[in-house]
């Protein structure tokens, strides 16, 4: 069946067409030849090869309709899966961008945070004396508790 | 016989995937960047302006973690959001 696959869709709906057409003309035929004295002969035969061909023309027929609405269905998905790629690019971009922008701000203000330091620095440090211990309490805040764990 | 068991082998129809399939989304490479570790005082210092640049260091890398993370949040509720509206 799937050999089916690499014939044009509309030949193959045309073959199966002809083929159910052909069927009933000579299924008609076949119920004509009583009439008709030198086909009286072939009339079993007839018959027989007219309801093959129906039968076999419709069950191409239905297999061809249910193709179809497959094919259409993985289409649609295919549209949809596309749509969402799609988007899901346009979220990384507006996220990318949104990073970037608030990432920037925060060094700006860091940066006029270091000038404002600098700015009193001498005035700071004359007027405080600092233990060593709030250098150590300091630093073992800023340690991380899970790597002290290792 | 032989033709007959060849024909029959065309006719199969098999097993066919469905050529559908949705590729995980890249995440921005920003997000991949862990958080880094805060900066530390150095031992011998005495003066208070350092450990105020150092405070405020660490106040920056907090910000800027808390950007990353925020965006993570942000990133997988959109993606959940699209990946859901797909039926």
């Amino acid at each position: 069946m799937w050999l089916l696959h690499f014939v044009p869709d509309n030949l193959l709906h045309y073959v199966i067409n002809a083929f159910l057409f052909s069927g009933i003309g000579l299924y008609i035929l076949g119920l004509l030849s009583n009439f008709i004295r030198f086909m009286t002969p072939y009339k079993e035969m007839i018959r027989i090869i007219s309801t093959l061909l129906i039968i076999v023309s419709i069950y191409f027929y239905g297999r061809y309709t249910t193709d179809q609405e497959w094919r259409a269905k993985v289409e649609a998905a295919q549209a949809q899966v596309a749509a969402a790629e799609a988007k899901a690019q346009q979220v990384n971009t507006q996220v990318e961008t949104k990073i970037v922008t608030q990432t920037q701000v925060i060094h700006d203000k860091q940066i006029v945070i270091q000038h404002e330091i600098q700015a009193v620095e001498k005035q700071i440090d004359s007027e405080c004396k600092l233990d060593p211990v709030v250098v150590k309490i300091v630093n073992d805040a800023a340690q991380n508790p899970n790597e002290v764990k290792k | 016989m032989k033709k007959l068991l060849l024909i029959s082998l065309l006719l199969l129809t098999g097993c066919q995937a469905v050529p559908v399939v949705e590729k995980f989304p890249d995440v921005p490479k920003e997000l991949l960047v862990s958080c880094p570790d805060l900066s530390k005082v150095e031992s011998n210092t005495a003066k208070l302006s350092d450990v105020l640049e150092v405070v405020s260091t660490n106040y920056s890398k907090y910000y800027e973690c808390k950007v990353k993370i925020d965006n993570w949040i942000e990133w997988y509720n959109s993606q959940q959001k699209i990946f859901n509206s797909i039926k």
